[in-house]
């Protein structure tokens, strides 16, 4: 081991050759002429500091740490040692944190479009002179549409805040909601939900046995997961075995016992044969399955009757048949404290619902449901609702989806869940298949043109959109196409909603404050407060000239107190400090502790312990919740559900099988294409952030090492994806972790947006060749179902 | 007077970056790919498809040794270089001409040129920031999520990172050449 821990040597050999180049400075966004060139770190001072505690928000992991503030500059971002989720760490993105707020490409002012959509030629505006446009906007649409509400459309990403938006849009009183889970974990939140009552934890801490199948805990963090596995699997003493099962080798792999490379989209295949030797050796819990189970009889029939042997499964999956029977032996033989790891991201093939209806299964099926060492559901502190407005606004139309009338359910999807299907949103929109008109759209902290697949076809979409408002902290690919740009402030520089976190160590945290917002920059708050001032009455006004139902109320009592039910702006008149406060008060120290511990839990003053410099004790071990409900699964039937007769109306299997068109194959000279997340990359929010690029420069194309050879393609050359929907460039990095037949790089680069200074045309976009393929249940995005040629430019 | 040094349990590393990341925040270290003070070293992983060897695979973090017989502080001809009160190999920046003889010197490979001053820069243990605050733990410790890192006093047989390597197998990195070095590779 003496070459490979030189720094030269390292770099030589690694994807991070790059070095940042000069920029240019014509940036209309850029603050660089008015403040000078860009300070990107600060050494941290000996001199006096405050120290705020607050959350994380550079991905959705939502981890404490300790804001350093010197001269009003935040100058280190240290973990919080206080929340059991974080555990005391804080990684590369949450450190680049302050970057994301120093970005010199940040949002600034309000801003109005001048020139064609996608442009990204703006003009400055007041906060007034934006609200006064999108109150023109909104009540011209509105009036030609006969008030209704459903006529705008919402969109929001993953966030604390998100549910500050989500407010003003029930308020609004659309019926039409996107927001990130059919690009993100439908799938697989929703097939846990259906089998076993809910998405549950994993107990990695204490489990002895974890396959991790597609899922990469060493790159896409989730916490405490992350921390846990690693602890667990490489523990000197009482360490788990870890089966990881990935297409590519990860960093995940690398910490593992035993990596099978499965291929693309068969994993469903793998646990049905883990279920038929669990069924035929009866190596199942069957006191736990005698309890627990509904439709047990008729899975184990199934299973068998279409004889799921590790021997059919090694044909589709390239998994030796020999592994699964040893697998299945090895995961029952450890169960209940064995883990069948539910995942995240995972809409990656059609099948994907019913993979993780069979994993759900597959882990019951060793009990391994609600206790220590297994999926957990774990306890949460509730928290008081505060005071929202949900107005009933009688021509506000139902959900923009287009119903078929051939099959009972939606056109391209058989369950419409809350967070709709955004492709599916999207296509309708285009193809004018929807019952009416979408008019306008208020899009928070999301970039779907960056975020979904076939990019081209998002692009018309917001093109057509008569009002596109954006409410966001960077000039995103998707901001491009605003009318009206809102810049919201960072997260270092606002309050955000109090949350709750449930586990087995539930805990509730809050962001907090650390500096006052830059530039004109503001909290979705109040922005939310003083655009609801503005539209509020106007919007009103519409109700009462279309709505019977207000005007006869008005008859019948006053015009002051029907108002009310639709006065926008009630929700917004507390300040985020006022309502958290109020949020917490069932605890009676708490609203003063998240203040200022940024962290709460009951107890905590006698639980919380420093065992060393690295470790810390949240809860003694009989305070923890490993089992909350007796080890029974929380659906209304109180049992796991193997066997959902009433799916089969929708059109889905009732129970998780395998079906030819599952099969993978790739025709020749193309290759299957996948996207993934990344330890020091957040999706497409940190493309632009200075320090992370400098870990990673650009994104770079996995290609098997024999196939690049054969292509005469050596490291860094510059290849060029193709699909039947579009194509991308990006360099080349040839290696053996990947399949010949597949090719991957990760997710978030080769942004189109020119105010993007580091991200501009840097790196390949996966959506811009992934195609529009959905699986059939939720109409979530298959994220893996694209094949591709290659070509060297 | 402590005798700083740290070990690593290495084998928990998942090379994250929050360690490089946490440094530079802290130190002020000058962005840029060949401008860093630690770094974690890997290389390419054994065998062919899908045969290959998850051992081989290994993430070493490395940063300056803080050697007790350093190379560096051996051929620097202006004492530019030189041991502070706690035993941290450190760098006088006034006292550095940038004649580079303890780049080449260095086994480690630890040492790189700052461009904004012009002088050998490196690992100095958070020095004079952290320590300096009176704090007992490094940016890079203190950060990480799979709790690689065990930082302190060697002198102090109570430590944690005494106690450490008095019950766990260890190495230090090239000890044929006799550096002596202060971090330590857990086992």
């Amino acid at each position: 081991m003496s070459t490979e821990v030189s720094r030269r040597k390292f770099l030589q050999g690694s994807i991070a050759l790059s070095v940042i180049g000069g920029m240019a400075s014509t940036n209309l966004f850029s603050n660089e002429e008015k403040k000078g060139k860009i300070k990107t770190t600060t050494k941290t001072n000996t001199t006096q500091a405050r120290t705020v505690s607050t959350l994380c928000e550079m991905c959705v992991n939502k981890c404490a740490l300790i804001a350093r503030v010197e001269n009003n500059i935040i100058t280190k971002l240290d973990p919080n040692p206080l929340f059991p989720k974080s555990r005391n760490m804080l990684c590369a993105r949450g450190n680049a944190g302050i970057q994301a707020l120093y970005d010199p490409d940040r949002l600034k002012y309000p801003m109005i479009r001048v020139g064609e959509k996608g442009e990204g030629k703006f003009k400055r505006v007041s906060w007034d002179e934006a609200f006064e446009y999108i109150k023109e906007k909104t009540v011209k649409i509105l009036d030609e549409e006969q008030d209704n509400r459903s006529s705008f459309m919402f969109c929001a990403g993953e966030g604390m805040a998100e549910h500050t938006f989500k407010t003003f849009y029930d308020g609004f009183g659309s019926s039409n909601w996107l927001n990130h889970s059919s690009i993100c974990l439908q799938t697989v939140a929703s097939a846990y939900g259906v089998t076993l009552g809910t998405y549950p934890q994993a107990d990695l801490e204490n489990a002895q046995y974890i396959i991790m199948a597609g899922a990469n805990r060493a790159e896409a963090f989730v916490t405490p997961d992350t921390m846990d596995f690693v602890k667990k699997v490489k523990a000197k003493k009482n360490s788990a075995k870890l089966i990881c099962v990935d297409p590519r080798f990860t960093n995940t792999a690398a910490k593992s016992d035993k990596w099978l490379a499965i291929k693309p989209g068969t994993d469903l295949a793998f646990v049905l044969a883990l279920t038929y030797v669990t069924l035929t050796e009866e190596l199942y819990n069957k006191t736990y399955v005698a309890e627990n189970f509904n439709g047990f009889e008729e899975y184990s029939a199934m299973i068998l009757k279409e004889n799921y042997t590790p021997e059919w499964a090694e044909k589709i999956t390239g998994i030796k048949a020999k592994e699964i029977y040893e697998i299945a032996r090895e995961f029952m033989a450890n169960a209940p404290k064995a883990i069948y790891y539910p995942g995240r991201r995972s809409t990656f093939s059609k099948n994907d619902f019913q993979l993780r209806r069979a994993m759900a299964i597959f882990q019951a099926l060793g009990g391994g449901i609600d206790c220590k060492g297994g999926l957990v559901f774990g306890k949460q502190f509730k928290l008081k609702d505060h005071e929202e407005i949900i107005p009933m606004y009688d021509n506000a139309k139902a959900r923009a989806v287009v119903m078929n009338n051939q099959h009972i359910g939606y056109d391209s999807c058989a369950i419409v869940s809350g967070g709709g299907s955004w492709i599916s949103w999207r296509n309708n929109f285009l193809e004018e298949t929807q019952p009416y008109k979408v008019r306008g759209m208020f899009c928070y902290k999301h970039n779907p043109m960056m975020n979904m697949p076939n990019t081209a076809k998002t692009a018309q979409m917001l093109k057509k959109m008569e009002l596109v408002v954006c409410i966001d902290t960077m000039p995103s690919d998707t901001v491009m196409y605003a009318d009206v740009v809102l810049p919201e402030c960072t997260y270092l520089e606002r309050t955000d909603p109090v949350k709750t976190f449930g586990g087995v160590e539930p805990a509730i945290a809050q962001r907090n404050k650390v500096i006052d917002p830059m530039y004109e920059s503001k909290p979705v708050i109040e922005i939310m407060r003083a655009l609801t001032n503005k539209i509020s009455k106007p919007l009103f006004e519409i109700t009462k000239k279309y709505d019977e139902e207000v005007q006869s109320e008005i008859a019948s009592s006053s015009e002051k107190e029907v108002y009310e039910e639709f006065d926008l702006t009630k929700p917004f008149m507390f300040s985020q400090e006022q309502i958290n406060e109020y949020t917490v008060s069932d605890y009676p120290d708490a609203a003063e502790k998240l203040k200022t511990q940024g962290v709460y839990y009951p107890k905590m003053d006698e639980y919380f312990k420093q065992l060393s410099e690295n470790e810390f004790e949240y809860y003694p071990e009989a305070a923890k919740s490993y089992s909350v409900n007796g080890g029974k699964p929380v659906t209304p039937s109180k049992k796991v559900e193997c066997n959902i007769e009433s799916f089969t109306k929708k059109g889905i299997d009732s129970m998780p099988m395998w079906r030819d068109e599952y099969m993978y194959s790739i025709p020749k000279n193309q290759f299957r294409l996948m996207t993934g997340r990344h330890a020091q990359y957040t999706q497409t929010s940190t493309a632009n952030n200075a320090m992370l690029k400098d870990l990673m420069y650009q994104n770079y194309l996995w290609i098997n090492k024999h196939v690049a050879a054969e292509k005469n393609i050596a490291f860094g050359d510059i290849i060029e994806v193709s699909s039947k929907i579009g194509k991308t460039s990006l360099r080349a990095y040839p290696t053996e972790k990947i399949a010949p037949d597949n090719l991957f790089f990760i997710h978030g680069f080769g942004q189109e947006s020119s105010e993007l200074n580091w991200a501009y045309k840097n790196g390949g976009n996966d959506n811009a060749i992934i195609e529009d393929f959905m699986e059939p249940v939720y109409g979530a995005a298959a994220m893996h179902e694209t094949n591709v040629e290659i070509r060297k430019v | 007077m402590a005798r700083y040094g740290m070990a690593l349990d290495y084998k928990n590393c998942i090379n994250c970056k929050a360690c490089e990341t946490a440094c530079k925040e802290e130190n002020g270290v000058l962005l840029g790919a060949d401008n860093h003070r630690i770094w974690v070293g890997m290389k390419e992983i054994e065998g062919e498809y899908p045969n290959l060897s998850i051992a081989s695979n290994t993430f070493y973090p490395s940063q300056c040794q803080h050697c007790d017989e350093a190379p560096c502080q051996e051929v620097c001809p202006t004492n530019a270089t030189y041991y502070d009160k706690d035993g941290q190999v450190r760098i006088d920046a006034d006292k550095c001409i940038l004649c580079s003889y303890c780049i080449n010197a260095c086994p480690y490979d630890a040492r790189y040129v700052d461009d904004r001053t012009n002088t050998v820069d490196k690992c100095t243990f958070c020095t004079d920031t952290r320590l300096a605050r009176g704090e007992t733990t490094t940016a890079c410790q203190n950060t990480c999520p799979t709790k690689v890192r065990i930082f302190g006093d060697l002198d102090d047989p109570n430590s944690e990172i005494s106690q450490v390597l008095q019950n766990r197998e260890h190495f230090t990195l090239k000890s044929n050449l006799g550096t002596k070095p202060k971090l330590f590779y857990l086992i």
